[in-house]
């Protein structure tokens, strides 16, 4: 009886710990943000209240077009970045030697080993007019003057959140193929089904927790980025992490937590949805249960 | 006392005696004797700076002439980095002097941040001339260095800017109106901030009587729309490639040849030049952007009077002609007029091409002072409303 006290208690110390770090560290700083979205600024400070002003500035003017955009590219971006990330996954899990998985896994996760910012301002080199792309294609003789729309376009900014998350993307769809019971498909296979219905119908549902999982990881990224768009973006393309920034410039806190609340609050809602659709401690059982 | 005798040690103690035996004046030698008296050195001045101060990491002639030493911490120049490094990351409690784009002293001085500046503690205010040119009470260069009548920056560095341009590409130039020319539509950047391009963009509507603008460096909401309206114009036509954000992008813009018209600073032509590539910084018929850094004194209650006197040590040789010429040859920009007869004067630190390249940006400044233009204008009335416009203009 002693016994199973103390191992009840050791639970909730091993447990709870970690749990009044997380509520501590980021929920406690998610409420600051909170209050301070309905704060008034004045001049260079602000002072505490409770006004919708920075709320009415955000979601009545240019800014919410901004995260209209911002989301739609998150989304967008997202997709392309699983049509891609997911066949490759594939491939890992299914095609590569077991004894090779850890050394291609490991060539996906190189690309973090070179700066971000770096590694993004070595595409506008790249895809410049004067660029190793346009340079080539010039020299082919494909094209009779650079392409213009390589950099500093929409296309460039696309380019720059695959590169920068689709890698990310690779590891939860990979883990998600690696761990389902091949003998489900085998079983598919005997009952008379073709290798795409096997796929459409088994491989691909068992999967679906890890590539929602990986779908978090390349839409949050996304949304809240701000580099690849000032650097890729040209003519002031504008997400919303520009648009945070550029308020913290001028000092206009309120207005930065009333963004940062309402996008916070929408990721939130998707991820709740996600929770509902998707059961994703099937993939954490995954890992959890993996040697 | 002889040219190089002039710039020598003029932190020694003796120098000092002999300087205030000369002034001979007694309210003017009482802050002085009292601050030297209570400088004892071994202290050490933190200076916070935006990169453009650092004299290459050497502040030998600093210690040797006080027996202090310097602190360089990086700061951003961007308020809310200026503000934030001041109040959330400690810095009124562990910074000494900011020394960064001046223009700052009214949002800074009503926080508290910054303390006034006591200019009879620093011998070398009066030597610079270019003060009282350029930045005397009562002008509009005033507001880079003060606010409500009192002083409380320290200028290190002045400048003039324009846009840059290639002339094997576009011919010679000489307007802003290149930057909305539909000739070199696609090929034109400006720079990610209002106070710069939409102020220079105000300056060649006004001149060019394309708009009404009373001043170009504090526009009313409705002349601040007039040239974001006439921005977003430009930006739907196709006219600029690129709003660039950091000095490495824009030289590689202008020395891939990806722009060919670019609004930005001086030293990006420079570093340019230095790559071969043939680049030109404007002499626009419309007049320049001006602007100066300042270095503030930290207003830190607890901060003892040694090291507030240390700190006043630093502002004095940072007025000084060897920081000057050494800045100037780092960074391409005036400092004060002692700083190229210095280099002159000491060929066996600066060697005569960099003293002759010293004198030629001094000399360069003067004349872009002297044809004029509007002030930078950091923090103008309506702020938010230019953060909130050029937030349209960015995302039309």
């Amino acid at each position: 009886m002693t016994v199973l006290r103390r191992s009840n208690l050791l639970r909730l110390v091993v447990l709870g710990a970690p749990l009044v770090l997380v509520a501590a560290m980021i929920l406690g700083p998610l409420a600051i943000m909170a209050a301070v979205s309905f704060w008034k600024k004045t001049g260079l400070t602000m002072k505490p209240a409770f006004t919708l002003d920075a709320y009415a500035t955000f979601l009545g003017g240019v800014r919410f077009t901004v995260f209209l955009r911002s989301f739609w590219m998150a989304v967008s971006s997202t997709v392309i970045m699983l049509l891609i990330a997911y066949p490759v996954a594939y491939a890992v899990a299914r095609k590569v030697r077991p004894d090779l998985t850890r050394a291609v896994l490991f060539l996906f996760s190189v690309p973090f080993l070179v700066n971000y910012i770096l590694r993004t301002f070595s595409w506008a080199d790249i895809l410049g007019r004067a660029g190793a792309v346009n340079d080539a294609l010039t020299g082919l003789g494909l094209i009779d003057a650079p392409l213009n729309w390589l950099l500093f376009s929409e296309f460039a900014i696309y380019l720059g959140l695959v590169t920068a998350y689709m890698p990310f993307m690779i590891f939860p769809i990979w883990l998600s193929l690696s761990g389902i019971d091949r003998r489900m498909q085998e079983a598919s296979w005997m009952l008379g089904e073709g290798p795409m219905r096997t796929f459409l119908r088994v491989t691909l549902p068992l999967s679906l927790p890890g590539v929602f999982a990986a779908a978090i990881f390349g839409f949050v990224g996304a949304f809240g980025e701000f580099a690849v768009s000032s650097i890729l973006g040209g003519t002031g393309y504008q997400l919303m992490g520009n648009s945070i920034v550029s308020a913290l410039n001028v000092i206009n806190y309120p207005l930065a937590a009333a963004m940062s609340s309402f996008s916070v609050l929408i990721m939130f809602g998707l991820l709740l949805a996600w929770f509902r659709l998707f059961d994703l401690r099937l993939f954490l059982g995954k890992i959890m249960g993996r040697s | 006392m002889s040219e190089p005798d002039k710039y020598s040690n003029q932190f020694g103690r003796r120098a000092f005696l002999r300087g205030t035996a000369a002034i001979g004046g007694a309210g003017l030698m009482a802050p002085l004797l009292g601050g030297r008296a209570l400088a004892a050195g071994g202290l050490t001045v933190t200076l916070a700076d935006i990169g453009v101060g650092d004299p290459g990491g050497d502040w030998s002639k600093f210690a040797e002439a006080t027996g202090n030493a310097v602190n360089l911490v990086a700061m951003g120049n961007a308020p809310s980095a200026v503000i934030n490094q001041l109040l959330a990351g400690g810095g009124l409690k562990t910074f000494d002097i900011v020394n960064i784009v001046g223009g700052m002293q009214k949002p800074l001085a009503e926080a508290d941040l910054i303390a006034e500046i006591d200019t009879a503690r620093l011998p070398n205010w009066e030597r610079n001339s270019y003060i009282n040119q350029y930045l005397a009470p009562g002008t509009p260069g005033f507001d880079f260095i003060g606010y409500d009548g009192k002083t409380y920056g320290v200028p290190t560095v002045l400048q003039a800017d324009s846009f840059a341009y290639l002339p094997d590409i576009t011919g010679e130039l000489d307007s802003y109106g290149a930057l909305f020319d539909p000739k070199f539509r696609g090929y034109v950047s400006l720079e990610d901030n209002y106070t710069t391009a939409g102020q220079k963009t105000a300056l060649y509507l006004k001149a060019n009587g394309l708009a009404e603008i009373e001043d170009p460096a504090d526009m009313t909401p409705g002349e601040l729309k007039t040239v974001i309206d006439f921005l977003i114009e430009k930006k739907k036509e196709g006219q600029f490639r690129v709003i660039w954000s950091s000095f490495e992008q824009a030289v590689s813009l202008l020395v891939s040849e990806e722009v060919h018209v670019m609004d930005c600073w001086e030293p990006m032509v420079f570093v340019a030049n230095a790559q071969g590539k043939n680049v030109k910084y404007a002499a626009p018929r419309e007049g320049y952007l001006l602007w100066a850094m300042a270095a503030y004194l930290v207003n830190n209650p607890d901060r003892s009077a040694e090291q507030t006197e240390a700190a006043y040590q630093l502002l004095d040789f940072m007025l000084g002609p060897w920081y000057g010429a050494t800045i100037t040859g780092l960074r391409g920009y005036m400092t004060n007029p002692m700083a190229p007869e210095y280099a002159a004067a000491h060929p066996d630190e600066f060697p005569a091409d960099a003293a002759a390249r010293i004198a030629a940006i001094d000399k360069g400044v003067q004349d872009k002072f002297a044809v004029g233009g509007t002030w930078q204008n950091r923090w103008p009335t309506e702020v938010d409303l230019y953060e909130e416009e050029w937030q349209r203009f960015k995302a039309a």
